[in-house]
C-alpha cells in the first residue's frame, strides 16, 4: 500500500451526523476537538474516542476514529484499559455530568490514582438531556425539573474542587461558545502526560439550566497571577460563589500509569518464556 | 458410540489424609508443605482445603489424597487424621475410617475412647513449646510425625521449609527444621507405624505441575497468549488475579486493580478493543456486576474471558465454601438477549485447558466466555502433567476454516482474532452479516480499519440503526454465531463413558466431575453398571450428544451442588425427561460415597421396575 502524508481536513465521520438540537453547545465542543486533531497532527487510526451514554456520549459517533460506544457511566474505566493495552493510541474519554459525575462518579477518583495518560472530557449541560429533563449532580439547589418538580433538594457538585482533592495532573473549565479557549486548553490537555480533565460548560438549549445569557454573566478567566502550580490558589478560585473561572486551574507533570507499569517490567526485569513460568510450579 | 474410556482401576495405594485444626493454626501450610514433598515422588496428590471466612478460628481442614494412578475426587473417607483441637475431632471423626489412625493432642482433645481406630496421643502442642519455646510451630511438629508415618525424607522437606520461611529468616527456618525433627523423634519413641516409605519411591518420570485450580485459570491464561487482565479481589477467585500480577508482566503483560467489578470488566473490554486478549477473574457477587457489561460485550462483538469460582450463596452468603449456584445467572443473567458461551470445567488440569478453549472460543466467536469453576476446584491442588509447548499451533489471523481442537497435554490450538483482509478495508463493515455470523476485527492503528463499536443497536458498518428489519438482522447474525458453536460442539470428542447400553444414567456438570466417575467405579465394582456424560459446554449444550445419550435411558440421575436443581431445570426444560436429582447445599463438594449411595438406591428402584414388568 502507497503511504501519503496526508493532513486531513476533518476528523469528522462521513457517515453519521450529530443528533443534537439546533443551538447545542456540543456543536461547538465537537468543532474545537477536530481542529485539535488537526493542529495535533493525528493520523485517525490513532485516534481512540470512548464515551458513555447521554447527549455527549454520542461524541464517538462523529469522528472517523476507533470509537468505542459503551454503557452508561463507565466510559473512564473502559478507556483505562484500552489506554493501559495500547498507549500508542491517542485515548480521549467524553461524557456528560450525569455519566462523569453521577453513575460514573466513583472512576474518576481511581483513574486520577492512576495517572492513566488519557484526556477525559466532561460537557456539562446540568441537566439529563437525551431522557429529558430530569436533575444531574450539577443542577442547582431548588431549580424544578422533572424528577424534582418542587426544586432540588440535593446541593451541587463542585467538579472543579473535587478534580483538585483527586490530584488530577492537568484541570482546566472552559465553555462551548469559547473556540479558541477550547482549541488551546484541548491541545495542551491532549499532549499532557497522564491522566487530564477538560470540563467544559455546555448549555443545553431544550432544557436550559444554565442559559447561555446567564453562562456569559458568569464566565471569567482566571485572573493572570494565578499560578497553576498552586494548589490552594486552585481551590480559592474552584469555590468562589461569585463568578465561574475558566482556563487552566492546575497543572502537574507525574509519572504516568505507563511509566509505572514499564517500571514493574523492570523492577520483575526477567522476561521468561511460558514453559519457564509452567517450570516453576513443578 | 465413540470412544469409552477404560480407566486402570486397580490402585495398590491410595491414602487420604486429613489435617484438621482451627483458622490461623497452621492446618493449610502444614497439609501444603506435605503435599508439595509427595508431589515430588512419582505419586499423584490431590488436595481439598476449606477455611471459615475469618481471619483466625473456626474449623480450617486440608485433606491430601496420595495415589499411584490418577485421582479425581477428594475421597471419602480418611485413613489418617490429625486433630489440633475438639471442634477439630468433633467435626471430623465421622469421616475417619474404621481401623484408621487418628492423631491428636491429649492436651487439647478429648477423644472417644470406644471408637475403633489407632489412637495415637502425641502432645504436639507441648514438644512445639519444649523444642522452640512456642506453641506456634505445632503444625510442623505435626509434619514431623507424617513424615515418619509415610517415610518422607527430611532434607527434601527441609528444603520446602526453607523456600517457604526463607524470608522470614534464618532462626525461623532453623526453628521449624528442629520442630520437624521433634515430630519425627517424639512419633518414633511412641511407636507410631510406618505405614509405607515414600523415599523410596522413584522420582516423577514425567514432568508435573503441581497447582491449583485457581493457578491453572492463570496458567491457562498465559499459555493462551492473554496479556491482559484487570481484577478486583474476590473469594474464592482472588488467586487467579494474584498469579496473573507475579506472572503476566514477565511475560510481556500487563495487570491492573480496579475499584470494582464493573470497572474491571470495562477495562477487559477496552483492551480486547484494543487488541489483546483479556481475562477477570471474580466469583458470584462479582458476576452479577457484570452483568451489564457481558451484554456490552456481546453487543460490541468483543471476546473477553470472565472466570467466576462460584462460592456459597447468596449474597455474601458462604464466601471460602463450594456451591454450584451461579449456573442460572451465568446462562440467562442478561437484559436483553445476548449470546455467550459456558464452560464448567471439571478439575484442576480441565481447567487449564478449558481457559485455553475459553480463549479460543471468544477470540473466534467474538464473545464473552464464562468458565464456571468453584471453590472446590479453585483451591484444590493437584498434579498436572506439564504440556508439550513444542506442540501449540497458531491459527492464522485471516484464516477462517480451520476446525480448532478442544487442547490437550498433546495439541494446543491458539486461535487468534480474525481480522480484515486489505480488500474488506476498502469498504470496512465491522460487522458485516456473514454466513457463520463472525466478522473480522480491525485493530486500532490499522489505517482504514476506524469503526465504531457502539451499545447501542447497528447495522454492519456500526452505525446506529434502530430499524426493526436490522434488529432482526444483527439478532439473528449475533445468535448465528452461538449456533455455529454448538455445532462445533457436535463435531467435539464425546462426553459420555461407562457402557452406552445400561439403563441407568447419571449426569453432572462442573466439579462434581471425579466424585460421579469414581462413584461408577465403586459401583461397577458392586456388580451395578451406569453410564455417565458430564457436558464440559454448558451453554450452547452438545444437544445431539445429550439426546443420543438419553436414548433408552431408565433412570437419570442429575446431580448437582445446589439446593434447587438449576442445571436439572435446564435439562428438563430442553429434553423433556424427569431425572432423579440429587443435590447437596452445605458447601461442601460431593463425596464418592455420597453418589455411589445415590447410584445403589436408583440401582434398587430399577430391579423393583424389572420385578413388576415381569
Amino acid at each position: 500500500m502507497k503511504i501519503i502524508s496526508q493532513t486531513f481536513k476533518t476528523y469528522k465521520s462521513a457517515k453519521i451526523k450529530p443528533v443534537w438540537c439546533p443551538g447545542c453547545g456540543d456543536y461547538g465542543v465537537l468543532s474545537a476537538l477536530d481542529k485539535t486533531f488537526k493542529t495535533l497532527e493525528f493520523k485517525p487510526e490513532d485516534i481512540a474516542i470512548v464515551s458513555g451514554i447521554g447527549c455527549s456520549g454520542r461524541f464517538s459517533h462523529y469522528f472517523n476514529s476507533y470509537s468505542l460506544h459503551g454503557t452508561h457511566g463507565r466510559a473512564l474505566p473502559t478507556a483505562t484499559g484500552l489506554k493501559t493495552v495500547r498507549p500508542d493510541l491517542n485515548v480521549i474519554t467524553i461524557g456528560g455530568d450525569g455519566d462523569g459525575l453521577s453513575i460514573g462518579g466513583g472512576h474518576i477518583a481511581h483513574a486520577a490514582r492512576k495517572n492513566v495518560d488519557l484526556t477525559y472530557i466532561i460537557l456539562d449541560n446540568n441537566v439529563y438531556g437525551m431522557t429529558k429533563g430530569q436533575s444531574s449532580p450539577t443542577t442547582p439547589l431548588d431549580y424544578k425539573t422533572k424528577t424534582a418538580p418542587y426544586g432540588v433538594y440535593e446541593e451541587s457538585l463542585n467538579p472543579i474542587a473535587m478534580f483538585l482533592a483527586y490530584n488530577i495532573g492537568y484541570i482546566a473549565r472552559t465553555t462551548s461558545t469559547d473556540s479558541k479557549g477550547m482549541l488551546s486548553i484541548l491541545t495542551e490537555a491532549i499532549q499532557h502526560k497522564g491522566f487530564s480533565m477538560v470540563y467544559i460548560m455546555s448549555p443545553c438549549v431544550t432544557y436550559s439550566v444554565l442559559p447561555y445569557a446567564k453562562l456569559k454573566e458568569i464566565v471569567k478567566p482566571l485572573p493572570e497571577e494565578h499560578d497553576t502550580s498552586d494548589k490552594l490558589s486552585a481551590f480559592k478560585y474552584a469555590y468562589s460563589d461569585e463568578h465561574m473561572y475558566t482556563g487552566v486551574f492546575y497543572k502537574e507533570e507525574k509519572t504516568s500509569l505507563d511509566e509505572r507499569l514499564k517500571e514493574v517490567f523492570n523492577i520483575a526485569k526477567i522476561s521468561k518464556t511460558t514453559s519457564e513460568i509452567m517450570a516453576e510450579f513443578k | 458410540m465413540g470412544k469409552i474410556s477404560k480407566p486402570k482401576l486397580k490402585s495398590k495405594i491410595d491414602f487420604i489424609i486429613r489435617v484438621a485444626g482451627e483458622g490461623g493454626e497452621g492446618v493449610m501450610s502444614c497439609g501444603e508443605l506435605f503435599a508439595k514433598a509427595v508431589a515430588r515422588t512419582s505419586y499423584h496428590v490431590f488436595t481439598f482445603i476449606t477455611y471459615p471466612t475469618e481471619m483466625k478460628g473456626g474449623y480450617a481442614m486440608t485433606q491430601i489424597r496420595i495415589r499411584d494412578i490418577t485421582i479425581y475426587s477428594m475421597g471419602s473417607f480418611v485413613d489418617c487424621m490429625v486433630v489440633f483441637n475438639q471442634e477439630a475431632y468433633d467435626k471430623s471423626i465421622s469421616s475417619l475410617k474404621e481401623g484408621g489412625i487418628l492423631i491428636y493432642d491429649p492436651e487439647f482433645t478429648k477423644i472417644d475412647e470406644s471408637g475403633n481406630f489407632v489412637k495415637y496421643p502425641i502432645p504436639f502442642s507441648q514438644i512445639s513449646v519444649d523444642t522452640i519455646g512456642r506453641a506456634l510451630g505445632k503444625n510442623v511438629v505435626v509434619l514431623g510425625i507424617l513424615s515418619h508415618i509415610y517415610g518422607l525424607a527430611h532434607p527434601g522437606l527441609e528444603k520446602l521449609i526453607n523456600d517457604r520461611y526463607g524470608s522470614k529468616g534464618k532462626k525461623v527456618v532453623e526453628g521449624n527444621i528442629k520442630a520437624l525433627k521433634a515430630g519425627a523423634d517424639a512419633a518414633k519413641t511412641i511407636g507410631v507405624t510406618t505405614i509405607m516409605d515414600l523415599s523410596k519411591s522413584e522420582p516423577a518420570n514425567e514432568e508435573y505441575m503441581f497447582i491449583s485450580g485457581n493457578q491453572a485459570v492463570a496458567l491457562g491464561a498465559i499459555a493462551a497468549g492473554c496479556r491482559f487482565s484487570a481484577g478486583y479481589p474476590l473469594t474464592p477467585s482472588t488467586s487467579i488475579f494474584e498469579t496473573l500480577s507475579k506472572f503476566l508482566p514477565l511475560v510481556g503483560g500487563r495487570t491492573i486493580q480496579m475499584e470494582d467489578e464493573i470497572a474491571a470488566i470495562s477495562a477487559v473490554i477496552g483492551a480486547s478493543f484494543g487488541g489483546e486478549k483479556v481475562i477477570t477473574p471474580t466469583s458470584g457477587p462479582g458476576l452479577q456486576l457484570m452483568a451489564e457489561q457481558m451484554s456490552l460485550a456481546s453487543m460490541l462483538e468483543l471476546p473477553i474471558v470472565i472466570v467466576d469460582v462460584q462460592r456459597g450463596g447468596p449474597s455474601t452468603g458462604l464466601p471460602t465454601k463450594t456451591e454450584q449456584g451461579d449456573m442460572k445467572f451465568a446462562v440467562y443473567g442478561s437484559a436483553g438477549e445476548s449470546p455467550r458461551i459456558i464452560l464448567a470445567p471439571t478439575g484442576v488440569e480441565d481447567t487449564f485447558y478449558q481457559t485455553i478453549r475459553a480463549f479460543n472460543l471468544a477470540e473466534k466467536y467474538q464473545m464473552p466466555v464464562i468458565l464456571l469453576t468453584d471453590q472446590s476446584i479453585g483451591y484444590r491442588k493437584a498434579t498436572v502433567k506439564m504440556p508439550d509447548f513444542n506442540k501449540i499451533f497458531m491459527v492464522d489471523q485471516f484464516d477462517r476454516k480451520t476446525k480448532v481442537k478442544i487442547p490437550n497435554a498433546e495439541h494446543i490450538d491458539l486461535v487468534q482474532r480474525q481480522i480484515p483482509t486489505e480488500d474488506e478495508l476498502k469498504n470496512y463493515k465491522r460487522y458485516k452479516n456473514t454466513k457463520t455470523g463472525i466478522s473480522p476485527i480491525a485493530r486500532p492503528g490499522t489505517p482504514g480499519g476506524q469503526y465504531l463499536a457502539t451499545g447501542l443497536e447497528h447495522d454492519e458498518y456500526g452505525k446506529t440503526n434502530q430499524g426493526p428489519e436490522n434488529h432482526l438482522m444483527m439478532s439473528k447474525k449475533r445468535f448465528r454465531k452461538l449456533e455455529q458453536v454448538s455445532l462445533a460442539f457436535e463435531r467435539n470428542p464425546m462426553e459420555t463413558y461407562g457402557d452406552p447400553h445400561v439403563q441407568i444414567g447419571i449426569m453432572g456438570w462442573g466439579s462434581t466431575e471425579g466424585a460421579i466417575r469414581e462413584a461408577r467405579y465403586l459401583a461397577e465394582a458392586a456388580g451395578v453398571k451406569v453410564r455417565h456424560i458430564h457436558p464440559h459446554t454448558i451453554s450452547p449444550l452438545p444437544e445431539q450428544q445429550i439426546s443420543k445419550f438419553l436414548h433408552r435411558l431408565k433412570h437419570l440421575i442429575l446431580v448437582e451442588e445446589n439446593l434447587t436443581g438449576q442445571f436439572a431445570h435446564f435439562i428438563k426444560a430442553k429434553f423433556g425427561v424427569k431425572p432423579i436429582e440429587v443435590h447437596k447445599c452445605e458447601g461442601m463438594p460431593f463425596t464418592p460415597d455420597e453418589i455411589f449411595n445415590a447410584i445403589m438406591k436408583v440401582a434398587r428402584i430399577a430391579d423393583e421396575d424389572n420385578i413388576t414388568n415381569i
